[in-house]
């Protein structure tokens, strides 16, 4: 009988532990080398329910899955180091003097990875296709009939752009990867006759879908997206450059964070997403050959969208501008970059995001003594909440007609970098007297509070625009976005429409249609702000912080502070860069 | 006829279809009551991206439109009630134009892999081990160890999956960190890939056995010593039967009857309970898929999977009602 047992317990053991050894054997990664391999993180948690979409018409498709890194080539890229716009696609963009006439010239000799020319009539077809479409839901739709009139084919080769009204920074916005994305060009010879809403531009026996890049897609999953290298890519047979070495990469969804330091300290992930600076030096403690865009802290870039808190302006107590200052005067901004932060950003300054171009908008602005204040002021917003008839109760919160000075704040709870953020600000605000409370919402509830209206204060990042000029973020205050609360905003969420908003918004206008670098830009800002300080809509927090760990065991040429031909943003379609600099460790 | 007459099985086929229906009417109305809506989320998950999108109340109206979501609530229902009824639950919200089907017929097949697998061992492991625990012929040291092994059923099953990760796939590299196959591999039906599959399924299939076998042993061993007092265990041992045959033909087939209908209940239930093992393993199965349409609030994946589920649930339980009395002779419908 026990021997019968043991030989039971001797089967399952077997089965538990040989067979799972014995798999291992044929479990190899395919036929690339992981030497000739790169592994790059995908920006989402989540895997892609429909890895079979490679139609970026469709709002929502997702193009950061290796899609616009490695296949569709941009025209232009933004260098945010240099501030300059490097040709890709496209060799040259010029305005007229009015700003209302834009002619592209593409680069000779570009082709479609089926050998067919990349030529002006791509360009034409994907923007005739935007302006012909009558439900301006497809992507890019409601930008371009915004501001495209009509668009020509000149020749091959160029294509003119006739502008409703003039746009200084229409190559800027819509064709140079200004933030994360483009307008990709379609291939004409696939894409017309069909319906635009429903064609999936996905046939691996046809070769789709297809791009320019220097990379084919090989298989596609809900977590994986295979591509290898196109040798017949039009930049190495133009002399342009030379073929990248890659010999294959691969973008792959890597789960949470916890995952993600498991395999970037094992060698596993090549480019890891945004992680928190604890796993950060975890991984490093593993595997030292991990390095980040700084050597020591902050470790973390920059991103282009600065934290902020908005107020309702429309709704009391917000509506009363004094109190909306003492909120920001409490905020300590250098102690959200301790605590939240573990010292991986900075504070922001103003509105804008502290690049070199930004550099003289925000020097301008602090000099005029209307930069935020890093430590905050808790006196002088004390004085503010006081003098508006407040008084502290015997919990030490301020109390006025019975009621509480109640700040609820917003904030979509699918980041801890948010709600960390948030809890940090409501200790600060409990500690000067406001009754402050965090409320962490699902990020839907919390963008449609925000573009109804149907909020107080909120967390967000709703100023997001400016890189290398002033305009985009300070537009994004524009009166002329202003709906009544209830009806759905596609800008200023704060219903900031006083008469000093209208003011701002008059100068904002003018700014816009000035050339970029324009020397009158300068004083207008700082003439715009005023009225931003004055009655603060809202209130700049921090700097946003990506921490983008880079493995260096297989792959260098990785940027960095030191190595900044451009940012490290590798869920961008400005990776091309990337790819192109990276280079075999050792080599 | 087995213990079925023809009205009882009538009466049990339109309860079948009274539960789906009611359910159904469920899950078309609880992702209406929350704030907001998937193309909201849509267009939120673009400005997570971008930094903002222009125009965006005109492109959320716009897809509203096209989606019917500005339609009154009673016609959305009519609409999808006559869609159900062909199956036909549209396309993702969150990742047109994709239908629903396709979503959900490219994860099934991984989740019904892993977790009829791992739920079908847990079941027999568990059952069998609760069964040896309550046998008097199991040796002293096994009837220690059962218990002590049965510490993880106390765990979250997203503890044990990263516990196991940490052991086997970081420490020890037996077994890949995450994904469903190797991360260069092209699917097909080759050696290569079927083994990639299974070295990457062990550890998700491990996490689902170690929370859960203990369940089934305790239920087996409480069934157990039930049947142990029966008179009829008296005269089996009493004949001098092997106590095997003893263990199998008078306990373990008594016992297990409880647990057999508990089984019927878990298979429906089985997938959208490991959402997070799937999730932890970045597992390309129905979890994933209901999580991420869960937090885009996708209505018509969220639908197509519910109702898959509960289609799933209803006919395990519609079917464990029927074939009852051919497993338990004692149970018939045919007086009633």
């Amino acid at each position: 009988m026990n021997l019968r047992f043991k030989r039971l317990f001797l089967a399952a053991l077997l089965l538990v532990f040989i067979i799972p050894a014995s798999v291992q054997v044929f479990a190899q990664d395919g036929s690339v080398a992981r030497e000739d391999t790169v592994i790059i993180d995908i920006d989402s948690q989540d895997p892609i329910p429909n890895p079979e979409n490679f139609n970026w018409l469709v709002p929502g498709t997702a193009r950061n899955q290796g899609a616009h890194q490695l296949m569709w080539e941009p025209l232009f890229i933004l260098n945010y180091e240099t501030g300059e716009i490097q040709p890709w696609l496209g060799e040259s963009f010029t305005p007229n003097e009015a700003q209302d006439v834009w002619t592209l010239k593409i680069r000779e000799g570009v082709k479609w990875s089926d050998g067919v020319p990349y030529s002006a009539d791509d360009v034409v077809f994907t923007f005739q296709t935007l302006l012909d479409d009558e439900t301006v839901t497809l992507n890019e739709a409601a930008n371009t009939q915004q501001w495209v009139e009509s668009i020509e084919k000149v020749d091959d080769l160029t294509v003119q752009f006739n502008l409703k009204a003039p746009n200084p920074r229409f190559q800027l916005d819509y064709f140079s990867v200004r933030i994360w994305g483009n307008n990709n060009i379609l291939p004409k010879h696939v894409f017309e006759g069909q319906d635009p809403f429903t064609f999936t531009n996905y046939d691996p026996e046809k070769g789709w879908p297809l791009g320019t890049g220097p990379y084919k897609l090989v298989s596609a999953s809900p977590t994986n997206f295979v591509w290898d290298r196109d040798d017949n890519w039009w930049g190495a047979a133009t002399g342009w450059h030379a073929l990248p070495e890659p010999l294959r990469v691969i973008f792959a969804i890597t789960g949470s964070e916890e995952n993600k330091a498991l395999l970037m300290s094992d060698s596993q992930l090549d480019s890891s997403m945004n992680i928190t600076l604890g796993a950060f030096e975890a991984i490093q403690a593993r595997n030292p050959n991990v390095i980040a865009w700084t050597d020591s802290l902050p470790y973390a870039w920059a991103d282009p969208c600065p934290r902020e808190i908005s107020f309702n302006t429309e709704v009391a107590p917000w509506d009363d501008a004094n109190l909306r200052k003492a909120i920001s005067l409490i905020i300590n901004r250098n102690q959200i970059v301790e605590v939240a932060y573990e010292g991986t950003t900075t504070p922001s300054k103003t509105l804008f995001v502290q690049y070199g171009g930004m550099a003289p908008y925000i020097d301008a602005i602090v000099a005029a003594g209307m930069g935020a204040n890093p430590d905050g002021d808790v006196p002088a917003a004390q004085a503010l909440i006081e003098a508006a008839g407040y008084a502290k109760n015997g919990d030490g919160i301020y109390e006025k007609d019975g009621a509480t000075l109640a700040a609820p704040i917003e904030v979509n709870q699918n980041s801890i970098e948010y709600v960390r953020t948030v809890n940090v600000v409501v200790e600060q605000l409990r500690a000067a007297g406001v009754d402050a409370t965090a409320q962490p919402l699902t990020e839907t509830t919390a963008n449609d509070n925000r573009g109804f209206g149907n909020f107080g204060i909120a967390y967000n990042w709703d100023n997001c625009g400016s890189v290398n000029e002033p305009w985009n973020s300070m537009n994004r205050l524009n009166t002329s976005f202003y709906v009544p609360i209830g009806d759905r905003a596609s800008g200023n969420n704060p219903r900031w429409n006083t008469e000093g908003a209208k003011a701002y918004s008059a100068i904002v206008d003018q700014i816009g249609v000035l050339p970029l670098g324009d020397p009158q830009i300068q004083p207008l800002v700082l003439e715009a702000y005023k009225y931003i300080f004055d009655e603060t809509p809202f209130i700049p927090l921090v700097q946003a912080s990506k921490l983008v760990p880079f493995d260096t065991t297989y792959w260098t040429g990785w940027p960095t502070q030191t190595n900044n031909y451009n940012h490290p943003a590798t869920w961008w379609n400005s990776t091309h860069q990337i790819i192109l600099n990276l280079h075999k460790a050792g080599s | 006829m087995g213990g079925i007459t023809i009205g009882y099985f009538l009466r049990r086929l339109a309860i079948f279809f009274l539960t789906i229906w009611i359910a159904a009417t469920v899950i078309w109305l609880i992702p209406r009551l929350a704030p907001g809506d998937p193309i909201t989320a849509m267009v939120g998950r673009m400005i997570q991206q971008g930094g903002s999108v222009e125009n965006s109340a005109a492109i959320i109206e716009g897809w509203r439109e096209r989606f019917g979501l500005n339609d009154p609530l009673p016609v959305q229902y009519v609409r999808y009630l006559g869609n159900i009824i062909r199956f036909d639950f549209g396309y993702s919200l969150a990742y047109f134009p994709t239908p629903v089907s396709q979503i959900v017929g490219q994860a099934l097949p991984w989740t019904l892999g892993l977790l009829l697998l791992a739920t079908s061992i847990t079941f027999l492991l568990g059952n069998f081990l609760g069964a040896l625990m309550a046998w008097r012929g199991t040796p002293r040291l096994a009837k220690l160890l059962i218990p002590v092994g049965m510490v993880f059923t106390s765990l979250p099953s997203i503890l044990a999956a990263i516990f196991l990760l940490y052991i086997f796939a970081f420490l020890l590299d037996w077994f890949p960190l995450s994904g469903s196959y190797g991360r260069g591999m092209k699917p097909g039906l080759t050696l290569e890939f079927i083994g990639s599959v299974i070295h990457h399924g062990t550890l998700p299939a491990l996490a689902i056995v170690i929370v859960s076998f203990g369940y089934w042993a305790l239920g087996m061993r409480g069934m157990m010593i039930t049947v142990e007092g029966e008179d009829y265990m008296h005269l089996a041992r009493a004949k001098g039967l092997n106590p095997f045959y003893v263990l199998y033909r008078y306990m373990v087939r008594n016992a297990i009857l409880p647990q057999i209908t508990a089984f019927a209940i878990t298979l429906g239930t089985l997938i959208s309970g490991q959402v997070l093992v799937e999730y932890i393993f970045v597992y390309q199965g129905m979890g994933s898929v209901i999580f991420t349409a869960i937090r885009n609030q996708d209505f018509a994946v969220i639908q197509g999977t519910s109702f898959f589920l509960i289609v799933l649930t209803a006919l395990a339980v519609l079917i464990i009602d029927l074939v009852y009395p051919l497993i338990d002779p004692r149970i018939s419908h045919e007086r009633s």
